[in-house]
């Protein structure tokens, strides 16, 4: 057997490229289709993981699917907002504890995300650098925001302004990071956090007073009273121990923006009793279950997971058909060569040995190369496949 | 014998084990419920109501006024790992809207009476004391001065912390039970206090006395004087015109006026009477101290000087 080995293992290393493109077509054929099942599960389940933890999500009445995905994935800023009068209402019942979120607006490129502590303590995000945010205009960074930014505590960051069109509009905001949270390995992960009322503070409804106030001067131009603001007036707003107190907000409370209520019940005859207020009595508004809506999306987007079976079924079976051809061939072209081993004095099983051990090299070694290749789209392609789904 | 002997000190040693798990699993598995009040109404009510079982903290400093009072990051920091922060609301905490706090934590005590706040218009900015340049503009906050509110907020609170600790609800019903009685006793007192003033003008040195003239149907005005600076001339006179067709005879203050104030008070037959509202801790004794202080010396200044009624205990 040993000899088998050896002489196999010589005559597959002088045909050395003949037997890497064999094993590279061998590998490939078994890796695709399992690769692609691995990436698209790996999808499926960092989808499902985020919508199980989330057992209810309250928002403007409209597409599900839309809310679902702006209140777990941070992904559609444009989604139709609701107000914090729906926070009022699930609180209002005492079935459920409600963490809003107002997911509107970004900052360097990466979602800022209004919450209430409640928020990071129900999704387990606790600082591992830096503190807490205490007051308005500070925010934590998740895990890949800060790596990517290159930020730490004490560090500043600007928002982004909502539209650049919008010459009248609301100045950017200099947010403080006081801290760095934990990795996740989930969405949170690619988010800056702030207060909900920062959050308002940016969309306009809160402001200080003090910024301007210091850049008010006389219009020489002009008599009587007339006042413009002077060169030194800053182009953004900040937030400061000394202007802190100059920041108010205006306007029912109850009337703010959200982009959604994550409705927590306390058990499940609330959450029974909270989805039934929702279809019976709430007709500007909507309680979708997050768990069911990504669970149909994937089942229409993994449809094609059916093609891709089917397509690769064909393709495995005509490389198949096309090895054995290669194989038969070769061996017909060895004719000569077995005709020599049998004058030799091998046997024809000896000879038959021979072929079955350059058969099995080739089949573990692309064994090997189709496990690194699955290892790989394990590793490297599950996180496409979710931006993929969420794009 | 020696078997048995054996087995009995087995049996004490596995006892002995038992007892200290059990001590250590108690210690352990129930930390006092951590409180944090924003003004000492709350943190007197929290304290009475959990005893042993909660840990109340007041981070306010003594002689600064909670209702102007602006908590640090350290503060806030602290708030945030609280199990309860008990707020008055009715615009009380003005520093609420400006910092990070668990939403869920938070409790507004006087959320169930919402609709009856008093709005205060047209208030006078004036400054006393560390807090600097304030007005009374807004909801008037001292809410706790009328007594059947106090109770309000207190069963607030007390079903606030049930719903925290489940564990605490007999002690929480009991000791509320207790706090109930004890408010319904000063809320008669102010009754009897109104009863005896029969409609009679009252004055206030300072707008904090909304909810008690309300109350309990007081006719109150307030000036905004402070204990320890004599007023101005033409505020005299202002007062002076003012009693002409308010002859009031009695004045609420927060604290005791300075002798020159009392003076010039009695010279125009005034006389000032102390009603803290104890929104920060007092110097000496608790909020019930107080609270009956204030009432017993309403009702003994209104009582005509022949009348030697006892006074009815609290």
């Amino acid at each position: 057997m040993h000899h088998d080995i050896y002489l196999a293992w010589r005559y597959l290393y002088h045909h050395r490229v003949r037997s890497l493109i064999l094993v590279i077509c061998l590998s490939l054929m078994g890796a695709m289709p399992l690769g692609v099942h691995e990436v698209m599960n790996q999808g499926k389940r960092a989808m499902l993981d985020r919508a199980l933890q989330t057992p209810l999500i309250a928002g403007r009445v409209g597409s599900g699917v839309d809310l679902t995905l702006n209140a777990l994935y941070f992904n559609n800023p444009n989604a139709p907002r609701t107000t914090m009068a729906e926070v009022d209402r699930i609180e209002s019942t005492g079935w459920a504890l409600a963490l809003p979120i107002y997911s509107r607006y970004s900052a360097q490129g990466f979602p800022l995300i209004g919450v209430t502590l409640d928020y990071l303590e129900y999704r387990r995000l606790a600082v591992t650098q830096g503190e807490m945010m205490t007051t308005l205009g500070e925010c934590v960074l998740g895990a890949e925001v800060a790596a990517a930014l290159g930020l730490e505590p004490g560090a500043t960051l600007m928002t982004t302004p909502g539209n650049l069109f919008d010459l009248a509009g609301m100045y950017p905001l200099k947010l403080h990071v006081t801290g760095v949270l934990g990795k996740q390995n989930s969405p949170d992960d690619g988010a800056i956090f702030v207060d909900l009322k920062t959050a308002w503070i940016i969309e306009g409804l809160g402001h200080g007073h003090e910024a301007a106030a210091k850049s008010v001067v006389k219009d020489p131009t002009k008599s009587g009273n007339t006042q413009m603001m002077d060169a030194g007036l800053v182009t953004y707003t900040e937030i400061t121990p000394e202007n802190l107190e100059s920041f108010h907000f205006h306007g029912d409370p109850a009337t703010y923006p959200i982009s959604a209520v994550i409705a927590v019940p306390n058990d499940h005859r609330a959450e029974v009793l909270l989805r039934g207020r929702y279809l019976n009595y709430e007709k500007d508004a909507q309680l979708v279950a997050p768990l069911s809506i990504c669970e149909n999306l994937l089942d229409n987007i993994f449809r094609i997971r059916e093609l891709f079976d089917g397509v690769l079924g064909l393709v495995g079976l005509s490389t198949l058909l096309a090895l054995s051809l290669v194989f038969s061939l070769s061996l017909r072209m060895r004719r000569g060569e077995m005709r020599t081993l049998f004058l030799l004095g091998s046997s024809r099983f000896t000879m038959f040995r021979l072929v079955i051990a350059e058969s099995l090299m080739l089949a573990l070694s692309s064994l090997c190369l189709g496990g690194v290749l699955i290892w790989m789209a394990r590793h490297w392609l599950s996180g496409v496949m979710l931006r993929w789904v969420l794009a | 014998m020696r078997k048995t002997v054996g087995y009995r000190m087995m049996g004490w040693l596995w006892l002995l084990l038992g007892v200290f798990g059990a001590t250590r699993v108690l210690a352990e598995g129930a930390p006092p419920l951590n409180i944090v009040a924003a003004n000492y109404p709350l943190a007197y009510f929290a304290e009475r109501l959990g005893g042993q079982q909660v840990k109340v903290s007041f981070p306010v400093p003594a002689g600064e006024d909670p209702a102007y009072w602006q908590p640090d990051a350290r503060t806030i920091a602290a708030m945030q790992k609280a199990d309860l922060i008990a707020l008055n609301g009715a615009d009380f905490e003005k520093w609420i809207s400006r910092v990070t706090l668990p939403q869920s934590k938070r409790i507004d005590t006087s959320a169930v009476f919402k609709p009856r706040y008093i709005v205060v218009k047209d208030a006078v900015t004036h400054s006393h004391g560390p807090e600097g340049m304030h007005s009374h503009a807004g909801t008037a906050s001292t809410t706790w001065l009328d007594f059947r509110q106090a109770i309000q907020q207190a069963e607030a609170l007390a079903q606030a912390i049930i719903r925290n600790r489940t564990g605490l609800k007999s002690v929480v019903e009991t000791n509320l039970v207790g706090l109930i009685a004890d408010l319904h006793a000063l809320d008669g007192d102010m009754r009897q206090f109104a009863t005896q003033l029969g409609g009679k003008p009252l004055l206030a040195s300072h707008p904090v006395y909304q909810y008690l003239a309300r109350g309990y149907g007081l006719n109150l005005e307030s000036v905004h004087w402070e204990p320890e600076e004599m007023p101005p001339p033409e505020e005299w006179k202002t007062l002076r015109d003012k009693l002409k067709s308010r002859p009031a005879r009695l004045m609420l203050w927060e604290a005791e006026p300075s002798p020159a104030i009392k003076r010039q008070l009695t010279a125009l037959r005034i006389q000032p009477v102390v009603f803290q509202t104890c929104a920060n801790r007092p110097p000496s004794g608790d909020f019930m101290d107080a609270m009956r202080g204030n009432v017993q010396s309403l009702i003994a200044a209104a009582r005509p000087p022949s009348a030697n009624k006892p006074l009815k205990k609290g």
